[in-house]
């Protein structure tokens, strides 16, 4: 089933219900797909000409690598040291004439001509090699830095429920691990190709000159085929099964390293090594059940090379009594057989790389193939060059999961330059509009309007460029303070970014770093104070300069400097702009225009504070507590978990809305 | 030790030892770390030796049959019966040797690194937080992986490729000076030079390789921070300059791939080029030797047989010792974890009661973590009574996880400053101390497992009813119900993922159904609700009555009911008594009340507020219905 996955195309409109599970399927495919290695040559096709100039190569080099017994067998053996038994019909593509020629421009004797030939056609067929080598090298690479970057755009692409539900590490071998092994795949075809060149080169020469002792030959090569195909099924389990318990041993071993106090606080290393000792076990088991085919099949076939060339003794020795063939050719028969068997012992040998790219590939096109794409517009409205900054949820109805909606019936509007809060209890949908509004999610039409335009009309490019959202686990790449305001948008210089970190505060902790700009910062901005994260990130979204703010504010607990501060911050950030903002502070709060309640995805208050205060509901009581609540949950329970910083999979508990748990990443927002 | 040192794989696996490809001769040395384990294979080992060995007697043996009958046929009486036969029956008998030696060997190989394996993880397991501190995990994970595997190569291939150089250029030597000693000579001279050509080479691809390792490297660390971050940069518009960076990352990894294979084939053009030299020699010198009728043409043919055994080992002779090099500085790193001594060893002679009352002191306590410039506890004395309930409050960082480490040796205190019953605990066996103190962690951790192995893990034999008791004393057992497995619901990394608050209490339940004499919990309630976790506290008043009890919090309605209250700053006892003294002491303590009481108050009042929007919302709903 799960090998069919990747060509299967999904429907492009029906709704969303994917099987995900597909990604963590433990692809294992044929040993050889050709479709899939015709789809890998597409990628090839941009530097088809170097890739001709390799095949070439190959094909002059393996012609030569023939001709170097020709000229032992034929030209020195027969011609110059036994002179008397030269028949002059064996087939020595001329070598025996060049070689004379040699000796006659030069004043050499054969011999010495022989040696010059031998040893200039040894040049050539490195030379050429070499050239072989590097143009396939060139073209390879090449190629697959280009399917990585494919495939690493289209993961740039891909929605927030697909991040939702894959694992970050699942997609992410498949741009390194598994372009690796296609790499593998390429270049050891590149080889095989070389090898069974000669193979056919020399089984043409064989025939030429002996029909009947090439028939001993072809008679090895099915022997040789069929134990290396006893060989591949045999081990096409074992590897399987020592694949499975070397990662056994692993896994058991990283857990137990990374729980080791709650192993020696409960007493368990005893039991512990017990366990580990069963699966070192058996571990121990398959890797000797590998050797013994390994090492029964490893010199097989070389050994029954040695053993034709005792049957070419028998018989072709009889022929040279008899003058049906020369000494020369016999032994020259004699150097061909290895040619002939090794491409068959490199094909056992190959099976397992075979395997692991075949699997390899399938994971990368099943990336690739992989179409969840947001909705984006067929005929996209273009943007006026300046935005009103009007925004308008009309009856928005919302779900992650279909029957269970997380918005219902949200409707309200921001007017041009207008701040408006949102306030709410964790799992009332505020998170949610945020990610309607920054087009995380694919969402019907009709629904939310930007000055009037359907946002299903705009592209999500340009909504996102329009748009600057900040969010409330607001992530830091590894790089310079610098290159964390500018992202790489070369739209922003290093003055743009600096002035924007002046204007929100954040310029003063900036110089005092070590480095100040050019200070790096860990992923995560492990060395920066929560207070400073938030600051950086109202630095980034300002260099950006978007018409329109959506914020999450940080609930964790800052001191009261560092408050004012930000609260300082954030009212230059909205000046101007329109602006929606989840609100957990009271002073965020008054210094917007209106505000809206929202409770278990309904819209319950909506209007300016003096209105709402009036109203005696639910925002006058929240009000009357001073929203010191999220203060203190933070102080609380978000004070000492600095410590807890283990690999193990943290859960973020402060998301409000109705994605399932175990289906969020960690850093989700 | 050199230390610092960022292995070229992964930035992420710290090195303290030295990386594995700028290993030198010099290690060579740590090679002989491996002879223990070895030498438990003397014998197969032996046999081994002897197999290679009559491997290349059996190879050097065929080139003779084929000049006899070549040099029969030359001659014109052929007898070609016996050569075939005999190329034939060696054949087939090195094929026979060579499996069983071969196989021998790999098994040993495979033998080691299973010892080597069982003795890592053993050793690793009675470590303490010390060596974990130098050793973190990606660094145990990667000598446990590599290394080991480095090692398995150097005895299943380095070894074998060293023995086959020596064999085979030997005894292709000795067979060839007993055909023609002219023509051996001429042949053998540019050996050496082909030896130290390739074997220079080899090194100098090193760089390459390395290069290339730390591009790869680049281009994972790129992904995996890219996808990180995926919904900041699609936020953020930055999707195409993202692709572009990574379109020149991944190029810059193409290219030293490629500059990397470029060299390769440059070496791969002048190897066989040094080594053609030698069928030259053989064509020109020994066809004049054969028209001077000095040599036979068989001996001719022959001579080309025995250059096959000699070249091919010449020319790997960088690449085995390489691999040599390798495979010692991984039997380095390895041997490094096993000098590693624990620091708690057992005192097995130390007398202690059979029965614990869970009386614990702590006499003048200064501790002072390794490396640390700073003291984490400065003079602590405290006396505990059987029975008592004991918390510690203070700021982050001021020493309260110290003291209860200290209780189970998972720091390592001075003898006679911590006793329990009287007792140094020192004196008691570890496991026997860790099961009378039980700590409860404050990083809630869960193996992927099932609950019921999660919350049983000491003893996984116990029964459902402890099982249950213990979770209904952690307020988990309707949690645990609500999942359609129950107990047997999987956990962690390949099952189901829990709240921090469900960890909290999974790993609560683990601590709890110990029972034991002292329990000592470190923070164990901060991602418990505050109902919940009154609750528990109450529950385990009873449960644990008579028994001795320590708690960590930074919330004073956790700590109130204990009977006597320590706060702790900078690793000092700065104000101690029960609730009611500590509050007329007015210090920190009364501060922390004042402030904390009057957000109780906001939050039960808040609490209150969403119960009856609750309440209303359903209303709506239903009229709506």
């Amino acid at each position: 089933m799960s090998d069919q996955t990747y060509a299967t195309p999904v429907p492009q409109s029906s709704p969303p219900q994917r099987d995900y599970s597909a990604f963590d399927a433990d692809l294992t495919g044929q040993a050889f797909n050709f479709q899939l290695f015709a789809r890998l040559l597409r990628w090839l096709r941009p530097y088809r000409l170097t890739v001709a100039f390799s095949l070439l190569f190959i094909l002059l080099a393996a012609g030569l690598a023939v001709m170097l017994p020709v000229v032992t067998g034929l030209v020195v053996i027969d011609n110059i040291l036994r002179p008397e038994s030269v028949s002059g019909e064996e087939p020595d593509f001329g070598m025996t004439e060049l070689t004379y020629l040699i000796s006659d421009v030069s004043g050499y004797t054969p011999l010495i001509a022989a040696c010059i030939l031998y040893l200039a056609m040894v040049t050539a067929q490195a030379g050429i090699m070499y050239l072989h080598r590097i143009t396939l090298a060139s073209s390879v690479l090449k190629a697959l830095r280009d399917l990585r970057v494919d495939l690493f755009s289209t993961l740039e692409d891909k929605p927030s429920s697909f991040y939702d539900r894959v694992a970050v590490g699942r997609v992410m071998t498949r741009v390194t691990n598994d372009i690796e092994s296609l790499n593998e795949l390429l270049t050891g075809f590149g080889m095989l190709v070389g090898e069974f060149v000669p193979f056919f080169v020399a089984l043409f020469l064989m025939g030429a000159i002996s029909p009947s002792l090439t028939l001993i030959v072809l008679f090895a090569i099915p022997i040789a085929a069929v134990a290396t195909y006893f060989f591949r099924m045999a081990m096409r389990d074992i590897f399987r099964l020592i694949r499975n318990s070397v990662s056994a041993l692993n896994q058991y071993l990283q857990e137990n390293l990374i729980g080791i106090q709650v192993v020696q606080l409960s007493g368990r290393e005893g039991m512990n090594e017990e366990h580990y000792g069963r699966l070192n076990h058996d571990n121990r088991r398959f890797e000797f059940q590998a050797i013994n085919y390994e090492t029964l099949y490893h010199s097989f076939n070389e050994s029954l090379a040695s053993i034709a060339i005792g049957a070419i003794i028998w018989f072709g020795g009889g022929q040279v009594v008899q003058d049906e063939i020369t000494l020369g050719a016999m032994i020259l028969f004699i150097q061909l057989i290895t040619m002939m068997i090794m491409p068959i012992v490199g094909l056992g040998e190959q099976f397992n790389v075979l395997y692991r790219a075949m699997a390899s590939g399938e994971r990368i096109f099943q990336a690739i193939d992989w179409d969840e794409r947001l909705k984006e517009p067929e005929h996209p409205v273009e943007l006026p060059p300046r935005l009103r900054g009007e925004i308008e949820l009309r009856n928005v109805h919302f779900g992650y999961n279909k029957g269970e909606p997380v918005l219902k019936d949200v409707s309200f509007n921001i007017r041009p330059g207008e701040k408006l809060a949102i306030v709410g209890p964790t799992g009332s949908g505020k998170s949610t509009i945020i990610r309607l509004l920054a087009r995380f999610y694919d969402f019907d039409d009709d629904m939310i309007f930007l000055d009037g335009i359907d946002l299903n009309q705009i592209r999500s490019r340009d909504l996102r460029r329009r748009i600057g959202v900040v969010l409330q686990d607001f992530h830091i790449f590894s790089g310079t303070v610098r290159d964390n305001i500018m992202l790489n948008n070369p739209d922003i210089s290093p003055q743009q970014a600096e002035q924007a970190a002046r204007t929100v505060n954040a310029d003063g902790f900036i110089r005092q770093l070590a480095d100040g700009y050019d200070t790096h910062l860990a992923e995560r901005g492990q060395n920066l104070s929560q207070g400073q994260r938030q600051l950086l990130a109202f630095a980034r979204v300002l260099a950006a300069d978007p018409e329109i703010l959506v914020l999450d504010e940080a609930t964790a607990s800052i001191d009261t400097a560092t408050e004012l501060v930000i609260q300082d911050a954030l009212h230059k950030l909205t000046e101007g702009r329109s602006s929606i903002i989840i609100a957990h502070r009271l002073q965020t709060i008054q210094e917007c225009d209106r505000i809206l309640v929202l409770h278990h995805g309904v819209v319950r208050e909506f209007g300016t504070h003096e209105e709402l205060i009036k109203k005696q509901g639910i925002y006058y009581t929240l009000h009357e507590l001073q929203f010191q609540d999220g203060a203190i949950a933070a102080e609380l329970a978000g004070a000492d978990t600095e410590e807890a910083d283990s690999p193990v999979e943290q859960q973020a508990d402060d998301d409000d809305d109705g994605t399932p748990p175990s289906m969020r990443e960690p850093d989700s927002f | 030790m050199p230390n610092g040192h960022h292995s070229a794989q992964s930035a992420q696996y710290t090195a303290n030892s030295p990386r594995r490809a700028d290993a030198t001769f010099r290690d060579l040395g740590h090679l002989q770390r491996l002879f223990p384990y070895l030498k438990r294979y003397a014998w197969p080992l032996t046999a081994v030796i002897f197999g290679f060995l009559l491997t290349r007697l059996f190879d050097a043996a065929v080139p003779l049959f084929l000049m006899h009958a070549v040099d029969s046929i030359s001659e014109g009486n052929p007898s070609l019966l016996i050569p075939a036969l005999g190329i034939i029956v060696t054949v087939i008998c090195r094929y026979g040797v060579f499996v069983y030696a071969r196989r021998l060997m790999r098994r040993i190989a495979i033998a080691v690194c299973y010892d080597l394996r069982k003795r890592l993880f053993t050793h690793v397991q009675r470590q303490g937080p010390a060596f974990f501190n130098k050793y973190p995990t990606g660094d145990i994970m990667s000598r446990a992986i590599n290394d080991i595997n480095l090692v398995r190569n150097v005895i299943a291939w380095g070894v074998v490729s060293i023995m086959t150089f020596l064999f085979s250029v030997s005894i292709a030597m000795v067979f060839m000076f007993y055909l023609s000693p002219a023509l051996s000579l001429m042949v053998i001279w540019p050996l050496p030079i082909v030896a130290y050509v390739a074997f220079r080479m080899s090194r100098i691809l090193f760089p390459y390789i390395r290069e290339q390792m730390m591009a790869i490297g680049e281009v994972t660390s790129y992904v995996q921070e890219n996808l990180n971050g995926i919904r900041t940069i699609q936020a953020m518009a930055q999707e195409e300059a993202e692709i572009k960076r990574f379109t020149e990352v991944s190029t810059k990894y193409a290219d030293l791939v490629y500059r990397a294979t470029k060299y390769r084939a440059i070496m791969n053009v002048i190897m066989p080029m040094m080594t053609t030299i030698l069928p030259v020699i053989i064509i020109g010198y020994g066809g004049s030797l054969v028209l001077s009728d000095e040599i036979s043409v068989g001996t001719f043919v022959a001579f080309f047989s025995y250059l096959l055994m000699l070249t091919g080992p010449v020319r790997m002779i960088g690449m085995s010792l390489s691999m040599l090099t390798m495979g010692a500085a991984g039997t380095a790193r390895l041997c490094e974890i096993f000098d590693y001594e624990p620091e708690i060893n057992d005192d097995l002679n130390a007398a202690v009661p059979d029965k614990i009352q869970g009386q614990l002191e702590i006499r003048d306590l200064t501790y002072t973590y390794p490396g640390a410039s700073q003291k984490a506890l400065t003079d602590i004395s405290i006396n505990i009574e059987p029975g008592e309930t004991i918390a510690f409050l203070g700021r982050v960082g001021c020493g309260k996880s110290t003291i209860l480490k200290s209780l189970v040796r998972l720091i390592d205190t001075p003898a006679g400053t911590v006793l329990l019953d009287g007792h140094d605990i020192r004196s008691y066996p570890l496991e026997r101390l860790r099961k009378e103190i039980t700590l409860i962690l404050q990083d809630p951790f869960l193996f992927s497992d099932t609950l019921r192995l999660n919350v049983t893990y000491d003893d996984p034999s116990r029964q459902d009813r402890p099982i249950w008791a213990a979770t209904d004393a952690a307020s988990m057992s309707e949690t645990i119900r609500e999942f359609p497995l129950q107990l047997a619901t999987i956990v962690g990394e390949r099952g189901i993922t829990l709240s921090g608050g469900q960890k909290q209490r999974a790993t609560l339940a683990r601590g709890l159904i110990r029972r034991a004499p002292v329990l000592a919990m470190d923070d164990c309630f901060s991602s418990v609700d505050t109902e919940t976790e009154e609750e528990i506290l109450s529950g385990l008043q009873n449960l644990r009555k008579g028994k001795t009890t320590l708690l960590i919090s930074h919330r004073v309605s956790t700590v109130r009911h204990a009977d006597r209250i320590f706060v702790i700053d900078e690793g000092r006892v700065v104000e101690s008594g029960s609730h009611g003294e500590l509050l007329r002491l007015g210090g920190y303590y009364a501060d922390l009340e004042a402030v904390q009481s009057n957000q109780d108050q906001d939050r039960q009042r808040k609490v209150k507020l969403l119960h009856d929007l609750e309440d209303k919302q359903e209303a709506v709903v239903g009229g709506e219905g």
